[in-house]
This record gives structure tokens, C-alpha cells and sequence, in this order.
């Protein structure tokens, strides 16, 4: 099933909580609200389930407007982050609760929980009281409980967050093949950006109750729309420009010690919205190399410093009066701490901003 | 300090084994005359309509404890300790005080007589004291709280989340009640019933003012034993007598208060 979110607002006391946020999740997708605490998107989720009524704006399921219709009337299953499992039943109950609460007869809901406790590979468990189980397996019966209902819409309010690492890679996993067997309709909110990135066909990046971008992982991560974005979603190296200019079809940027920059030559917009006044290149730290050119953009640097950590090392630059990052895969050993190299990058791989 | 308490309650339980007589306590002979007394239907019906005030009290308590409860859940946190205040005052006040204050509006020329019948809502005065029902209506206030606070507290402890997932999974308000609330407050309105009882069946100031003296309950009786009959062997054994019966009750209480489906 669809949903459509429009012109969603609402605030508790006099903090505005979610200032007019517009949503479409196409039937089947995984669509992900990412973004710092306090940002709005558990607000968002539970005004959708229905936990909180919104003071303005619509929630539609395939087209109806459910915005009205209490929580138990939407058919949506909620897991929550620290699993919210009933203490006082046992797994099995607890998965069986929402089909109970449908009236579905004892043999079926019988042979549909069994079904379910094996999706989430916990056949055997269903006897065992919440308090019996593992973090993990407490997660899983709370996902469990929510997909043996066939709900239209799958909203999971960071229910990876309380798990240790390793356990949250393994249900990712999980929870990604669930959901594309499923093909349920899933909102996930989170603020670990690999989650999003790994689970998601499109994720909405949100900040203080707005959203600032929402597109497919790659385009946030490539060509973000504003500078709280590019810095939420990986680290960044970001240059400031005292002005753009356009020479002879080239673009380029001067920072304020007088470095001088190819920008990137196609820009959104067209050259034109790029001339003016102070901007910020963006420029992600693999995108810097110390392989040998040509690069649209190369200078002389000193390495300041190397942080090894496993997959990658990074190195701290220097680049006239600027400090950049640069991330090499594996160990850097061709590195040294203050050894004088040239790094350069496509300009191409770069982005502009304008944004404050 | 145990030693302190438990003494004065061993030389009691004591006493009851010795026969009075007009030169007091003979403590070199021992008999059961004092508990066998007892079973008179002058004092078992002292003990049936203790029982029944005292059960009728916690039954009336235990039906309007959850309704008023998830009210007061509702409540802003602001306003929330001045409630509980609300609930607690009565016992702030010393019993007898109450218990008087309450004759003022129970008697038969009191304000509640005078109001219904200004009213055209009765004719003559309703008998409200110096019977059973003005001691019920003096102790369903009066120990109301002890059946409230831990509920209340119980209701608060649990997760929000709980009642939101069985909403979600199609549980109206009603059927969240009585699969998530109820059974996980039980234990504490089971206790908090029991505290209850106990209060209503040691209770003495409100029975002696709003009872009168044809409205015996037990600890008036041991009362009037020991101090006005000064018969303080058999005034024992009606105190162990009380202990006793509220123990058991207590007893049959904690095994209810596991829940079970």
C-alpha cells in the first residue's frame, strides 16, 4: 500500500516538533526518515500510526485519508527500539496477539505464527517468556509480531539501535531480505546513516521538524542539496570560497588565502547560479588521491597525520591554508607522517553549495 | 526495636491463656476458657459484621480504584503531587477529628440531611451513622489511598510503548485494559486491597464515633473489654482472635495476587 504524507505539522506545548513535512512511499518500497535526535522523524512515525493526531495536514493509505482513523483501525504494525514485547506472554502470544485481537480462528493462527517464528529464524522459541530472550531474539519476535498481521505499511522506529554491532549487521541483513520477499510497504527511522543507506530505496533526510532533501542513497551522498546533508551522511572536506568565477567556459573558486579551484563544470543550475558571492566546496575524503594525475584539481600537501582503522586509513593534509581529509583503503603504507606528496581530485566529484 | 513490638503482642497472647478474676490475672493457671468464650453468637456476630464492613469497604475501593487511577494517569506532571495531596489529606487529619467532623455531616439533623430534605429529595432524615453504613462511608475515603497510590504508581511504570504496540495490533482501548494493564498492575492492586483490608478491619476511631455503641466491631469490643470491663485475659484473646483472622485473609490475598490467565 502507498502512502502519502502532506503538509504534516505538529507541535507539543510550544515546541514545534515537525514544521510541514510532505512524504510519498510508492507501494513496496523501504523508505527510510534519517536524521539526528530531536529532528522529528519518531514524531513523523507515530503520526502516521496514529499515536499522536496531527495538528495540521494528511495521512493517505493508497489514496484514503486515514488521518482521522484511531490507531487500531490502520492496519499498520509498529516495532519499536526497545521491542515493546508484552512481559507477561510468551513469545508465542505475543506474535499471536495482533491476529487475536483480529478474531482469526485457532488453527490458523496457529499455523501462521509457526510460519512467522520461522521467518525470523525463532522456530522452537515460541514458549519462552521476552525476559528468556536475547536482544536479538526479543527484536525479532517484536518484527515477527508486526509482519503476522500482513500489515499495509511496516514502520520500524530504530529498532537496530539497543543491538550490539555485529547483531545489527546480521538483522540488517535479515530485515532487508524480509522486507523484499515481503514486498511490505516499510518506513524506517533512524539515525545511523549505513542503516539507511543498506536498507533503503529512498531515504528523507530531516532537521529541527523539515525535511532538507529526500532522494535515493546515492544522490544524497553525490550531490547533496545542502551543507547539513553533505556533513550528515559522511564526512566531508568542505573549502570555502570567497568567489566564483567563469573564465573562458571554465568555472573556478578562490578561497580566501587565494588557492584557486576548478569547481565542477556541469552544476545544477547552470553556471550562472554558481557566480556570486561565498560558497563551500564540497569534496569527500576517498575522492582525494595521491596517485599520480591528471586531476582537474592537484596541489602540493604535507601530511599532517594518518589515523589507521582497519578497512582504511586517514590522512590529515595540508594544502596551503587548508586542512583536507583524505581516506585511503587498507593500511597507506606508501604514507609517511610529514613526508610532502601531491593530492588531487576530479572536480567533477565535487559539489558546490550556497546554503548557511 | 522488633523486640519492642513483638513483646508487647507475646505477653498479650500470653494473657489470653490465663483466667481473670476480681484480683486480676491469675498467671499461675492456664486455660482456653477466654478463646472458647469467643465462639458466643454475641462476638462471632461482632467478628461476621467486622468482616463485612471491612470486605464491603475494600470491594468498593477495588471498583472505582482503576477507573479513578487511569484518570489521574491522564493529568498533566505538574499537577500530579497536588492530587496525590488531594488523596492523602484525609489521613493527614487524626482520625477521631475526622470521624467527628463526619458525624457533623452524617447525623440525622446534619448537613447532608438538612440539604436532601430542603431539597424535597427525602421526607425524613436517612439513618447515615450510628449504623454499618456510616462506618462504610467514613473508611472508603479514609483508606482509599492505600489501594490508589500503588496502582497509580503501577500504571505509571509502565512503558507507553506497551499500549501503543497493542493498538497498533488492532487492541481498542478496552481490550489494552484488560491485556496489558490489568494483568501487569495485578500484583499492586491485589497488595494495595490487602493493605486496605487490613486498615479497615483494625480500624477503631471511625466505628466507635460513627458506629455507636449497637455497632460493635472488633477492636471496640477489645476496647471496651479491657478498659471498661478491665477483663484483659479475654480482651487478649480477642486481639489474637483479630490477628489471626486478618493474617489468614492477608495470606489467601498474596496467593491471588499472582496473576494468572
Amino acid at each position: 500500500m502507498s502512502l502519502r504524507v502532506e503538509g504534516l505539522e505538529k507541535h507539543f506545548g510550544t515546541v514545534a516538533a515537525v514544521r510541514g513535512v510532505d512524504l510519498d512511499v510508492p507501494s513496496g518500497t523501504f523508505f527510510t526518515l534519517l536524521g539526528p535526535s530531536g529532528c522529528g522523524k519518531t514524531t513523523i512515525l507515530r503520526s502516521i500510526a496514529g499515536i499522536y493526531t496531527p495538528d495540521r495536514g494528511s495521512v493517505k493509505l493508497d489514496g484514503v485519508d486515514v488521518t482521522a482513523r484511531p490507531i487500531h483501525a490502520r492496519n499498520m504494525a509498529l516495532v519499536f527500539q526497545n521491542h515493546a514485547l508484552f512481559p507477561h506472554m510468551t513469545a508465542f502470544d505475543n506474535v499471536a496477539f495482533g491476529l487475536r485481537m483480529r478474531r482469526v480462528p485457532r488453527a490458523e493462527l496457529r499455523t501462521r505464527v509457526d510460519e512467522t517464528l520461522a521467518l525470523v529464524r525463532l522456530d522452537g522459541l515460541g514458549a519462552r517468556m521476552p525476559a528468556q530472550l536475547s536482544g536479538g531474539q526479543q527484536q525479532r519476535v517484536a518484527l515477527a509480531r508486526a509482519l503476522v498481521v500482513r500489515p499495509s505499511l511496516l514502520l520500524l522506529d530504530e529498532p537496530l539501535s539497543n543491538l550490539d554491532a555485529r547483531l545489527r549487521d546480521e538483522l540488517r541483513v535479515e530485515l532487508r531480505a524480509l522486507q523484499h520477499r515481503l514486498g511490505v510497504t516499510t518506513i524506517l527511522v533512524t539515525h545511523d546513516i549505513e542503516e539507511a543507506f543498506v536498507l533503503s530505496d529512498r531515504v528523507a533526510v530531516l532537521r529541527a521538524g523539515q525535511i532538507e532533501q529526500i532522494g535515493a542513497p546515492r544522490a544524497l551522498y553525490r550531490t547533496p542539496a545542502t551543507r547539513f546533508v553533505a556533513n550528515f551522511v559522511g564526512p566531508v572536506n568542505e573549502i570555502a570560497l570567497a568567489s566564483i568565477e567563469s573564465i573562458d567556459g571554465t568555472i573556478w573558486g578562490t578561497t580566501d588565502a587565494g588557492l584557486r579551484l576548478r569547481l565542477p563544470q556541469d552544476p545544477p543550475g547552470g553556471a550562472a547560479a554558481l557566480a556570486g558571492g561565498p560558497a563551500w566546496l564540497i569534496v569527500r575524503p576517498e575522492q582525494l588521491s595521491v596517485a599520480p594525475g591528471p586531476w582537474s584539481n592537484q596541489f602540493d600537501a604535507v601530511i599532517e597525520d594518518l589515523v589507521y582503522a582497519g578497512a582504511a586509513t586517514v590522512c590529515r593534509l595540508r594544502v596551503g591554508g587548508l586542512s583536507l581529509s583524505m581516506q585511503v583503503s587498507g593500511e597507506a603504507v606508501h604514507l609517511t607522517l610529514g613526508a610532502p606528496v601531491s593530492v588531487g581530485w576530479h572536480a567533477a566529484d565535487s559539489v558546490v553549495l550556497r546554503d548557511t | 526495636m522488633a523486640l519492642a513490638y513483638v513483646w508487647p503482642l507475646w505477653q498479650a497472647a500470653l494473657n489470653s491463656l490465663h483466667p481473670n478474676t476480681p484480683q486480676g490475672i491469675d498467671a499461675a493457671s492456664w486455660t482456653l476458657a477466654n478463646f472458647t468464650r469467643l465462639s458466643d453468637p454475641l462476638y462471632t456476630d461482632v467478628l461476621v459484621r467486622t468482616l463485612r464492613i471491612s470486605l464491603t469497604v475494600s470491594l468498593i475501593a477495588a471498583l472505582v480504584v482503576y477507573p479513578v487511577a487511569l484518570r489521574l494517569t491522564r493529568i498533566a506532571p505538574r499537577w500530579q503531587p497536588w492530587v496525590i495531596l488531594a488523596f492523602v489529606s484525609p489521613f493527614l487529619v487524626n482520625t477521631v477529628v475526622k470521624s467527628f467532623g463526619w458525624s457533623l455531616l452524617l447525623r440525622g439533623n446534619g448537613l447532608i440531611n438538612t440539604a436532601l430534605q430542603a431539597l424535597h429529595l427525602t421526607d425524613a432524615p436517612l439513618r447515615l451513622m450510628l449504623n454499618e453504613t456510616g462506618i462504610i462511608i467514613a473508611l472508603v475515603p479514609g483508606h482509599f489511598m492505600f489501594v490508589l497510590l500503588p496502582l497509580w504508581s503501577a500504571i505509571a511504570g509502565i512503558d507507553p510503548a506497551l499500549g501503543w504496540a497493542a493498538g497498533t495490533l488492532g487492541a481498542r482501548r478496552w481490550q489494552v485494559f484488560r491485556h496489558v494493564i490489568l494483568p501487569l498492575t495485578w500484583p499492586a492492586l491485589v497488595t494495595g486491597l490487602v493493605i486496605n483490608f487490613i486498615m479497615n478491619m483494625t480500624a477503631f476511631a471511625a466505628p466507635a464515633i460513627l458506629g455507636g455503641a449497637r455497632t460493635l466491631v472488633v477492636s471496640v469490643l477489645a476496647y471496651q473489654v479491657n478498659l471498661q470491663q478491665l477483663d484483659w485475659p479475654f480482651g487478649s484473646a480477642i486481639a489474637v482472635a483479630l490477628l489471626v483472622f486478618t493474617l489468614a485473609l492477608v495470606g489467601i490475598g498474596q496467593k491471588l495476587a499472582v496473576w494468572r490467565r
